[in-house]
């Protein structure tokens, strides 16, 4: 079992496959019209274009959820050493949501989180 | 606690200050937010007076993270003071705008950021500081939401100042891995001129020199400059350039003293080169705001010029020439306010025949200028004066010879706008401006700030009694 | 945390200097020569990941922390950042109907 089986191998492999591909090109009869072109099994075609514009409300939430998401990452470091550093570790990352909170309460007074 | 309380007072007198602008945004109506506003005039100054006779004590704080000197305390006080002319002018433009409490909490915020800056012994604190004094100016830049170029501005500001705060965060990793610290304490002694460090300076001294534009980075200005509403316009080429004048020289003379002889080389080849292109297109241009982008960029050459000289000088005479710098830039931004919220005009030709309608104003502005050129009587003399006296301990008459000659070019373009109010007579006379009780408080603010400090020599000497050189 | 030092120890501190140069070069590239706005975010994004590849290293390597609470730092400011470019492409968006920085040429002189 070395290098030459691999070898013989892959030859097969090429020749299955290839050999299966050729011998349908072969026998199989093809014809060719337009209906063969459409999409397949979707239903009604697609009216407009594909690219549409997504309701700017949508960005609104990720911008937030980008913000509100990525400060947490302070919580994991503080969750590791809150044992040891008592009660002063505390009351700083209450300060430290309080603000967040503040930022999320400012939202929420824009109107920001309103579902459209 | 309570030590750590005086320490912190201008930061923590700040938080206070944003805090209540959020809490009556959140809870209360619109009306009440723009009645706060109105009290700004007066909670600012007051933490002026508290930091003036509650100065903070000399040392470091958490760790060294945070350092203050008395020379910092000047400048926070320098920089809270123009703050308070800005907000103080920018009220009639403020009236009619919808968000009054957003700009206040993003000036405020910003302002927040630079006091960290100024005060930042550490690397980490530095970058954090430096963000929050550059991430919300770009959402004033769009302060007029409906206005095409002032989202324009805004976005250029954000791009060119996340590019540049890029560029200056690897310069530090690369500091940080050539040295194993980030505190400025440690660094000098570490510092011995490898090619790492090399380059981590090359990479951070870009990063200000974007902050500062500085002439081969100084694209983004002009542009963001003329899109922004213009009391920001005010605030980004006085107190934002101004804390980066203070940072640029203290890391300068205190983290890279080491490398003096490596920096001393680019900044004077920079000093040649921005007060050259600074003036030179500041002769074309039209649009007042631009031309005092310019004429910034300009002014910023004259001011590396003074931090070359590396000496006890040079620190003092930076200092000064910005004090100088916030009350003449303020006059004209103050002015340039007051007609571009009347009549919407912001070009050059716009103030034909000012002189005519509001001789006053008009005189204001045209001493505002005199200072920016550097003529005599007028307390911008001095300061060019200085700046140059500090640059000549050096004896490179060459760059000298260029400053002076580059002083004659700017005359000619300050004089131009002089000669448009004065001498010009236009078609649609300019209708006759009465600024309200807090604009013309700053005016004065402005006006006796230009005229006193040019007669009173014992601010400099004060200014030079805190400083320190190499 | 040794157990993590101990196989960012293993790969040699040049090639991580390599690398991260290499992506922060990118990223400048990208931030200076691509004409959509939000692709130039993404490549600001790039850069300050670079820097905290570095950091990382370069903590790992001097067996100081502070390079890693940095990096903490730097995630949650790089955050904001985007958050800002973000809201501020929006109301261009709205203004101009476009995110392609050629679009923005109001201010020229």
């Amino acid at each position: 079992m070395g290098a030459g089986s691999l070898i013989v191998l892959i030859i097969c492999g090429i020749a299955f496959a290839g050999g299966g591909i050729l011998l349908s090109k072969v026998l199989a009869q093809t014809s060719t019209n337009a209906q063969k072109g459409q999409a397949y099994e979707c239903g009604v075609p697609t009216q407009g274009r594909s690219w549409i514009q997504l309701n700017v409300g949508y960005y609104l939430f990720a911008i937030l959820f980008l913000i509100f998401d990525v400060e947490l990452v302070f919580l994991y470091p503080w969750a590791v050493v809150v044992r040891e550093a008592g009660w002063m570790a505390f009351l700083e990352i209450v300060i430290f949501l309080f603000i967040l909170f503040l930022g999320f309460l400012y939202a929420h007074k824009k109107g920001a989180l309103k579902w459209m | 606690m309570n030590e750590i309380v005086q320490f912190m007072l201008p930061e923590l007198g700040l938080t206070v200050l944003l805090f209540v602008l959020l809490f009556v945004r959140i809870v209360g109506k619109l009306e009440l937010a723009g009645q706060v506003c109105q009290l700004m005039n007066i909670a600012l100054p007051i933490l002026a007076l508290c930091m003036w006779f509650m100065p903070a004590p000399e040392g470091a704080q958490f760790g060294g993270m945070m350092i203050s000197s008395k020379l910092i305390v000047t400048e926070k006080l320098l920089l809270l003071v123009g703050t308070w002319i800005i907000s103080l002018f920018s009220s009639p433009w403020l009236r009619g705008h919808r968000h009054p409490a957003e700009f206040y909490m993003l000036m405020l915020s910003t302002l927040m950021g630079i006091f960290f800056l100024l005060s930042s012994g550490d690397f980490l604190l530095f970058f954090l500081a430096l963000e929050l004094s550059a991430i919300p100016l770009a959402a004033l830049c769009n302060f007029d939401l409906e206005k095409h170029v002032s989202g324009e501005s805004a976005m250029k500001m954000i791009f060119s100042s996340a590019l540049s705060s890029g560029i200056l965060l690897f310069g530090i990793s690369l500091l940080y891995g050539a040295t194993g610290t980030l505190s400025f304490v440690q660094i000098p002694a570490l510092l011995d001129g490898s090619p790492l460090q090399i380059m981590a300076f090359v990479m951070i001294f870009t990063g200000f020199a974007f902050k500062l534009s500085i002439v081969p980075f100084h694209f983004w200005t002009a542009d963001v400059y003329e899109g922004a509403p213009v009391p920001v316009t005010a605030f980004l080429s006085v107190i934002s350039k101004g804390s980066m004048a203070f940072v640029f020289v203290s890391a300068l003379y205190t983290v890279f003293r080491p490398l003096s002889e490596i920096w001393y080389i680019a900044i004077t080849l920079l000093a040649v080169i921005s007060m050259t292109v600074g003036n030179l297109f500041a002769i074309r241009q039209q649009n007042l705001k631009r031309f005092l982008a310019f004429s910034s960029i300009a002014q910023v050459g004259y001011l590396l010029i003074g931090i070359s000289g590396s000496s006890i000088d040079g620190m003092s005479s930076v200092v000064y020439f910005v004090l100088v710098y916030v009350f003449s830039n303020l006059a004209a931004f103050a002015v340039i306010t007051l007609v571009s919220s009347a009549t919407s005009r912001e070009t050059i030709d716009g103030l034909k025949g000012f002189h005519a309608s509001n001789p006053l104003l008009a005189w204001v502005l045209a001493l505002a200028l005199f200072s920016l050129a550097g003529i005599p009587p007028t307390a911008g003399f001095f300061g060019k004066f200085f700046l140059l006296t500090a640059g000549a301990a050096k004896w490179n008459s060459p760059v000298l010879i260029v400053a002076a000659l580059n002083m004659v070019v700017s005359l000619y373009y300050y004089l131009r706008v002089v000669k448009a109010m004065f001498m010009d007579s236009s078609d649609d006379t300019m209708i006759r401006l009465t600024p309200n009780v807090s604009v013309q408080f700053a005016l004065l603010l402005c006006t006796a700030g230009i005229l006193l400090l040019g007669f009173y020599s014992p601010a400099y000497e004060w200014i030079r009694s805190l400083s320190f050189g190499i | 945390m040794e157990n993590t030092v101990s196989i960012l120890r293993q790969i040699p501190l040049n090639n991580y200097i390599l690398l991260s140069t290499l992506l922060f070069c990118i990223g400048v590239i990208g931030v200076l020569s691509r004409r959509n706005a939000i692709i130039i975010l993404m490549c600001v994004e790039l850069m300050l990941n670079a820097v905290n590849l570095l950091l990382a290293a370069f903590s790992a390597y001097n067996s100081d922390p502070a390079g890693q609470v940095f990096v903490f730092f730097i995630m949650a400011v790089a955050a904001a950042e985007v958050a800002v470019g973000l809201a501020i492409l929006m109301m261009v968006f709205r203004n101009t109907g476009t995110v392609d920085i050629n679009a923005l040429n109001k201010l020229k002189g």
